[in-house]
């Protein structure tokens, strides 16, 4: 039982590792969001299943689900808490997407964690010391 | 023999027929070419143009927003203004480009277009309207709808932009494909003119080379039969020989001077109907076979119509007839005894002038009826000038021909000498019909001398 415990620990380490190996964010990273569209606001979601859904749904059906957003201003801070490697797929996309876990830092919604795009994240150069 | 000049010139005709179709087929493709291209660019143009317009809506659209967030921001009406110029831009660009792709039967594209346009109509209904409405109250619902929006029109523009891009690409290598087949399509006609005119070139070697080979044929027979220039007592003997054919210097003209005996000299020219190498074997026939008759009669109608019968036989052609005058010279006592079978083209200077000889009979060949001779005492210095009729009937540039009494009256004033009066008489008639002459011409000059002052 603990054999099989500590090999199931070590494939998930292995996969968590593989999935996050060319993400937009890594774990600790410092980002802004700032969206590519019309609106540089950004929609952040509860889960990355609803971020999935919404950039596959029809217009009618990614209505529906706006509850389960919010929308954050442009240039937001942020922390990266995960990221989740080509998850996100739209009929508009050339390729996969990233779904990214952020710790909001700045805001109303300070302190919410939640997921965002890939390419709604933009990495902040830590300054040189 | 007979047909090869028509099937040469059937030929050469076809051959040329064929370059011609052939450079025509080439014409036709190439303004086809030019056609399919011409259609292609403006397709393309049209295209490119509504790739711009998308542009242009997209910046109309953004037009919207921002005068809407003006609006909100400053509440001055001028952004409300400015929302609705842009409303009216964006109308009107989205009917220009629905109407390229309408044209252009592109129908994905046109609902990708519609559903865009559906979209922007919603977020003016949903969105702009109730915030034009009450600018105080911008809740954080509608934020998420104008997102919501945005998020959906961006889509629905990438699905336009890259449709029209695909098909763009698809008219450039539709272009490329044209111009590359233009291309072979033109190798493959320059090739086949190429290769026809490779064949003509050939075909026109083998013709030349038959012509040269008929040429060397028709000299040796010109040798063979022509008469050299056979001296008589008392006599100044000159000829001159131009055929009507352009390249073979033989024809259907004969003329000859043969010693009978040693004071009797044989007179003979004819004229064979036709012309050309078929005429001119004939000539040898007449020549020799009247040859041999006046050995046997002494009488010019006696031989007159022992040829007529032997020629009527051994020809058998009812087109075929000759003109002949023969003559038999009394070089002693300078009496001429003649007989004329329908050959009016010999005459007779004196001093006091130029006469013409009389017909004695039909031409041979045609018909069985009887020849007459007569008989003339010539005198030292008359000159005999025997022609054909390729002299009387020669043309001027206005188809006037010189006739009977023309021939005389070059005759008259012509050379003393026999042999310059013979080329006079062929310069007279080459200078009044041109360089090339549409009859045979022969012409035999006799010029009677005082005996003392002749060698034989």
């Amino acid at each position: 039982m603990y054999k099989l415990g500590l090999a199931l620990a070590v494939a998930f380490a292995a996969c968590a590792q593989v999935a996050s190996a060319d993400c937009r964010g890594h774990r600790g990273d410092r980002v802004v969001l700032y969206s590519t569209t019309d609106d540089p606001a950004v929609l952040v979601w509860d889960s990355r299943a609803r971020l999935r859904e919404y950039h596959a749904a029809t217009f009618d059906a990614a209505q529906a689900m706006l509850p389960h957003a919010i929308l954050v201003g442009p240039g937001t801070h942020a922390t990266v808490v995960t990221c989740v490697s080509n998850y996100v797929e739209s009929p508009v996309f050339h390729h996969p997407d990233d779904a990214v876990g952020v710790l909001l830092l700045a805001g109303p919604q300070r302190g919410l964690t939640r997921w965002v795009l890939g390419s709604d994240v933009r990495l902040v150069q830590a300054p040189r010391p | 023999m007979k047909n090869e000049p028509f099937a040469n010139i059937t030929g050469t005709l076809l051959m040329t027929a064929f370059l011609i179709v052939t450079l025509a087929f080439a014409v036709e493709g190439t303004f086809e070419t030019r056609t399919q291209l011409a259609n292609t660019f403006a397709r393309e143009a049209q295209i490119q143009q509504a790739q711009m317009q998308l542009e242009e809506l997209l910046r109309l659209q953004i037009d919207e927003e921002n005068s809407l967030r003006g609006y909100l921001l400053t509440r001055d009406p001028f952004y409300v203004a400015q929302y609705r110029q842009a409303v009216a831009g964006y109308d009107n660009t989205q009917r220009a480009i629905k109407r390229v792709l309408r044209d252009e039967q592109l129908l994905a594209a046109r609902d990708q277009l519609h559903q865009y346009g559906l979209l922007q109509s919603k977020w003016r209904t949903e969105v702009a309207g109730p915030l034009l409405r009450h600018p105080r109250r911008r809740l954080v619902e509608l934020d998420k709808r104008n997102k919501l929006f945005a998020d959906y029109e961006t889509r629905a523009v990438a699905a336009i932009r890259e449709t029209l891009a695909g098909t763009d690409a698809a008219f450039v290598r539709s272009t490329q494909s044209q111009v590359n087949r233009a291309a072979y399509v033109r190798a493959f006609w320059v090739l086949v003119f190429g290769l026809l005119a490779v064949l003509f070139n050939v075909y026109r070697s083998r013709l030349n080379r038959e012509l040269e080979e008929e040429r060397t044929i028709t000299e040796i027979l010109q040798r063979a039969f022509r008469s050299e220039s056979i001296p008589l007592p008392h006599c100044e003997v000159g000829s001159a020989y131009r055929s009507a054919t352009n390249h073979v210097a033989v024809g259907g003209d004969v003329f000859d001077v043969y010693r009978l005996s040693g004071t009797h000299a044989l007179i003979l020219i004819a004229d064979i109907s036709g012309k050309g190498v078929d005429a001119a074997v004939l000539t040898a026939f007449i020549k020799f076979m009247i040859r041999s008759i006046a050995l046997r009669e002494s009488d010019p109608a006696a031989i007159l119509a022992e040829f007529n019968t032997a020629f009527s036989k051994a020809v058998g052609n009812p087109y075929l007839f000759v003109s002949m005058f023969v003559g038999v010279l009394d070089t002693a006592s300078f009496r001429l005894e003649f007989g004329s079978a329908g050959h009016d083209a010999v005459f007779l200077r004196r001093r006091n002038g130029v006469e013409q000889l009389a017909v004695t009979g039909p031409v041979l060949g045609v018909m069985e009826e009887p020849f007459y001779s007569e008989t003339i005492d010539l005198d030292p210095g008359d000159t005999l000038v025997l022609t054909t009729d390729g002299l009387t009937e020669v043309r001027n540039r206005e188809g006037k021909p010189l006739s009977g009494t023309g021939a005389m009256e070059l005759i008259e004033r012509g050379p003393v000498h026999a042999q310059p009066l013979a080329d006079d008489l062929v310069a007279a008639a080459r200078s009044r019909g041109g360089t090339r002459l549409r009859d045979d011409l022969a012409v035999l000059t006799i010029r009677l001398m005082d005996a003392q002052r002749v060698d034989v």
